[in-house]
Formats: C-alpha cells, sequence, structure tokens
C-alpha cells in the first residue's frame, strides 16, 4: 500500500434514512416479542411452568407460549431427543416461519447427557439443525432459562440472532446427519433448497453429496384422499 | 356534514378504535395476569407482537381466499367502527343504524370461515365450525337484546339512542332502565368475545388455537389487529346501549374500559364449556333475562 489510491474505502450506502430506524424498530419488536413452541421431549419442561407462571413469569419480557409451529419464534426443546423424536423436531423445526430461533435446554442435548452411552438418543442437537442458545444443566433452574432468554433477545436486538439462515446455507451438512440416522429415503414435505433460492441464501453449502441423495429417493408429495370415516377399508390379510 | 369533514371521521374513528383497541387487550393481558398473581406484559406488549408478526421474514400464505378472508375479517370491523358514534364524531351513524352494525358484525366470523377453509387444516376446520356454532348461540340473545332497546327508544338509530340516554342523566341510561336486557347484554357480549369460558373455538389445548392454527406472520397479525377491535366493537356498543355512551372522551373510555373489565375478571376463573353445553347455556339464561325484559318495555 504505496500510494493513497490503494487503500481501499468503504462507500457508505446511500438510502432512506428513515431505513435504518425501521430495521431498528423491527428489531426491537423481535426482541422484545417472542413466541415459543416448546417442544418438551425431557425432563426439562418441568422447569418451564414456574418459568411461565406467577413465580418468574416469562410474560414480563414478552415471552409467551404459542401451540403451533407456524405461530412460534422460538423452538424451544427440553431434553434428549431420541431418533423417533428427532424426526418431528425436524419436521416442526422446518414448519416454523423465519427468522426463527431453536433453544437447546438441559445437557441432554449438548451431548446427549445421561444418555451418551444410548443407541437411540440423538447426542448433538447442532449437528441436526443450527442452535441459537444451549442453556445447560441438569435441569436448568427457572433463572437460568430466563437468563438465557435475555441473552436471545440482546443477541437478537443487536441482529445476531441469525442462526436459521446456516440452515438454508449449509443444508447438505445438516441433511447428511439426518440421513445418517434415519436412511436413504429420508425426506420432509418442505422443499428447503427452494427456500434458500427464496431467501436468497443458496450458498456452497447448501447443495451437495447428500442434496443428491435425497433427490434420487425423493418422493412427490400428494394429497391424501379426502374420505368419510364410514368408506375407510379395512386392512385386507 | 361537509365531505371531507366526513372523511376525516371515517378516518380517524378506525384509528382510534385501534389505539384503544390495543389497551383494551393490554388490559386483558394485564386482568389476566393480576389474577394470576403475575405482572403482566409491558405497556407497549400489542404493538410489538403486531409489528412484529408483520415484520416475519417467512409469510406463508395458502391461496387467495385465505388473505382475503383476514382482509374481510378486518374490514368488517373497521367498517363497524364507523357506525359506533364515539364523542364528537358520529361518521355514519345515523345513516346506519344497529341492524346495519350488526350485521357488519357478522363478516369477520364469515371472513375467517372463508380464510381457515383454504388452510385445510382440521383442527382450524373444527375451530371454524364451533365459531359459527358459538355464533348462532350468542346472536339470538343479542339480537332479543338489541330489539328491546330499540323497541324502548323508538329508533334503531344509535346516536338517537345516546341522545335519549343522556338528557335525563343516569336515571335515564338503558342499565336503569331495562336491568333484565342489560344482564343478558352483558352474558352474550362476554359470549361474543370469546373468552374463557365461552372460549369454545380457540381452545388452545383441544384444537391448537382452532381458526388460528395455520396462520403465521403477517396473517396472524392480521388477526391480532382484528382482535384489538374486536374488543373495542363490543363494548363501545355495549356502553351506547345501555350506558348511555360518553358525553367526554374520558366519560367514554372509563365506561368502555370498565365494562370491558367484567368479562375479562370473570374469564380467568373458569374453564371452558363444552359446545353444546354453550349453546344450552345461551339459548336458555340469556334468552329468558332478554324476553322477560322484552316484555317489561312492551
Amino acid at each position: 500500500m504505496s500510494s493513497i489510491n490503494q487503500i481501499p474505502v468503504i462507500e457508505a450506502k446511500k438510502g432512506n434514512p428513515l431505513a435504518r430506524v425501521f430495521d431498528e424498530l423491527v428489531r426491537f419488536c423481535r426482541s422484545r416479542s417472542l413466541f415459543i413452541l416448546h417442544y418438551c421431549t425431557g425432563c426439562g419442561a418441568i422447569e418451564l411452568p414456574p418459568a411461565m407462571t406467577s413465580r418468574f413469569d416469562m410474560e414480563r419480557l414478552g415471552i409467551q407460549p404459542m401451540v403451533s409451529p407456524r405461530q412460534a419464534d422460538i423452538l424451544l426443546i427440553t431434553g434428549y431427543v431420541s431418533i423417533k423424536t428427532l424426526k418431528r423436531v425436524i419436521l416442526t423445526y422446518e414448519q416454523m416461519g423465519s427468522p426463527k430461533y431453536v433453544i437447546g435446554i438441559c445437557s441432554c442435548t449438548v451431548n446427549g447427557g445421561m444418555y451418551w452411552q444410548s443407541y437411540a438418543t440423538a447426542k448433538k442437537l447442532d449437528e441436526y439443525m443450527p442452535v441459537d442458545l444451549y442453556i445447560a444443566g441438569c435441569m436448568p433452574r427457572p433463572e437460568a432459562v430466563i437468563a438465557g432468554l435475555q441473552q436471545l433477545m440482546d443477541s437478537i436486538h443487536a441482529g445476531k440472532a441469525n442462526s436459521w439462515e446456516d440452515y438454508y446455507r449449509n443444508y447438505d451438512y445438516y441433511l447428511g446427519n439426518q440421513q445418517k440416522l434415519f436412511g436413504d429415503n429420508w425426506q420432509t414435505p418442505t422443499d428447503v433448497i427452494a427456500e434458500a433460492k427464496h431467501y436468497n441464501l443458496l450458498s456452497k453449502g447448501t447443495l451437495g453429496v447428500h442434496t443428491r441423495l435425497l433427490e434420487q429417493h425423493q418422493q412427490p408429495l400428494e394429497a391424501l384422499e379426502m374420505r368419510l370415516g364410514h368408506n375407510l377399508k379395512e386392512p385386507t390379510e | 356534514m361537509a365531505p371531507l369533514e366526513l372523511l376525516l371521521e371515517l378516518t380517524l374513528m378506525p384509528l382510534v378504535a385501534f389505539l384503544v383497541g390495543m389497551m383494551m387487550v393490554l388490559m386483558m393481558r394485564r386482568i389476566a395476569a393480576r389474577i394470576q398473581r403475575r405482572v403482566g406484559p409491558p405497556l407497549f406488549q400489542p404493538l410489538y407482537d403486531i409489528v412484529k408478526l408483520h415484520s416475519k421474514q417467512t409469510q406463508v400464505s395458502h391461496g387467495l381466499i385465505h388473505d382475503i378472508g383476514i382482509v374481510m375479517a378486518m374490514g368488517g370491523y373497521i367498517a363497524a367502527e364507523t357506525l359506533l358514534p364515539v364523542p364528537g364524531m358520529n361518521g355514519i351513524a345515523e345513516k346506519g343504524g344497529i341492524i346495519t352494525l350488526l350485521y357488519l358484525m357478522m363478516i369477520p366470523s364469515l371472513g375467517l370461515a372463508l380464510g381457515v377453509g383454504q388452510c385445510a387444516n382440521p383442527n382450524g376446520s373444527i375451530g371454524i365450525a364451533r365459531a359459527l356454532t358459538a355464533m348462532l348461540a350468542y346472536d339470538i340473545p343479542l339480537v332479543i337484546v338489541i330489539f328491546g332497546v330499540a323497541y324502548a327508544a323508538g329508533t334503531t338509530n344509535l346516536v338517537d339512542i345516546i341522545a335519549q340516554q343522556q338528557a335525563g342523566g343516569f336515571a335515564t341510561w338503558g342499565a336503569v332502565q331495562m336491568p333484565l336486557l342489560a344482564v343478558a347484554g352483558l352474558i352474550a357480549m362476554h359470549a361474543s368475545l370469546g373468552k374463557q369460558p365461552f372460549e369454545i373455538y380457540i381452545a388452545p389445548a383441544e384444537i391448537a388455537t382452532g381458526p388460528m392454527v395455520e396462520m403465521s406472520g403477517k396473517h396472524l397479525g392480521g388477526l391480532f389487529v382484528m382482535q384489538c377491535f374486536q374488543l373495542y366493537t363490543i363494548s363501545v356498543l355495549y356502553v351506547s346501549l345501555f350506558l348511555g355512551g360518553g358525553s367526554t372522551w374520558f366519560d367514554f373510555l372509563l365506561k368502555s374500559f370498565l365494562v370491558l373489565a367484567i368479562p375479562a375478571s370473570i374469564a380467568y376463573l373458569f374453564p371452558r364449556y363444552r359446545t353444546e353445553d354453550l349453546l344450552r347455556l345461551m339459548w336458555k339464561w340469556p334468552v329468558m333475562l332478554g324476553l322477560i325484559g322484552v316484555a317489561f318495555v312492551l
């Protein structure tokens, strides 16, 4: 860098000055209004009712439980995920609307916890989907859960909680780990690659060996036939 | 009235209704929190929720009717606000009357039914079937009550009904003149809010919030906005029919918040009725009270 011309200059983006204010408002509102979908698989679920009810009251922070994945922002996984459960967790995760956040509660989601020797348990949750935050402990107290959620709120406000983009950017990695557990025939109803294109997040890690394997085995989704209860055929032996 | 002034009123009335409605949502959530010995959400929580839902990156739409259904659900109430006189603004209340208002208040449920129908979620279909059944249940006492009030006042014009009540002070209030109709109206109003004992179509633990189950992003946000309008419409209608409307804004807001606090305080103490129990209850007690009240008026 001998001359001054070689020094890279980042030009300030010209844009609507109100856009920044609006972005700030959106980030603030996102951080202050979080709808949780709690997927209670293990013993950690018992720490959530005190966190929500009168003792610790999560609604103070704008956090409230919701019942369907479409409405929720946070997927809260409390406890160990067995291989059978993990399928449901992934289906749920893919149905949620972005920006979405995953929180793993208890040490079982971190490294398998006391089930680390089990053949039927998925040890690390973040091999199968991007996890924003772990709250370790066996089990974490409600204070720890709320402290973790506050940390998530801070990072959403700072615009750093973008791990949902990671699922689209590195879909091949996550799909590979899923196929290792569930077999080559594994497919979900959600077309993740098309979604990645839609969000403009298609990158090097999106497509790869595993997505090609998915394409080989993928069967097109068909709507279920509409039937009334009486017309159901008995299975013939 | 000058057309420009009318246009201003037609714009302002839904806006005011939205702001007051958000405060009403907050009040309901705060009352729930106090009853459960919690602190409750912060002051701007309803606004945060609405802004967040509209700013979600994924906006799943199940088709055109799904979108139109939400617009109908909101639009029905927005149209209803222009028929509800507030202090200083009458909008088109003198031309519309209560019967038009009743029709407009049914549009949101029908819009929701259309929108949910396209989602093709069984929980949603059950929810909407229950919502329409609930509407059948509470509309009959509501119509009887409104007929009684309109017959007593000799007009279906809401502005005239309010003026008649304000003429003689407290003694000419609808609630004092026709206490039976006022009680029946309160029960019907509680049922039309869809709050706890009558919450058959939301039922989160049973049918996963029913009509809202497939809604996400701005569709759910639209329903949150609809809820603000719903609370405002129902409480202001009750205030206009029975509590003499409002001569000043302070008076008006105090009455409408107080009216809404009654069902809110009852709601969080009770579990839910079953659908047939709700129907039986609504067609027995409020209808009976309403009919006796109408007999007194006649």
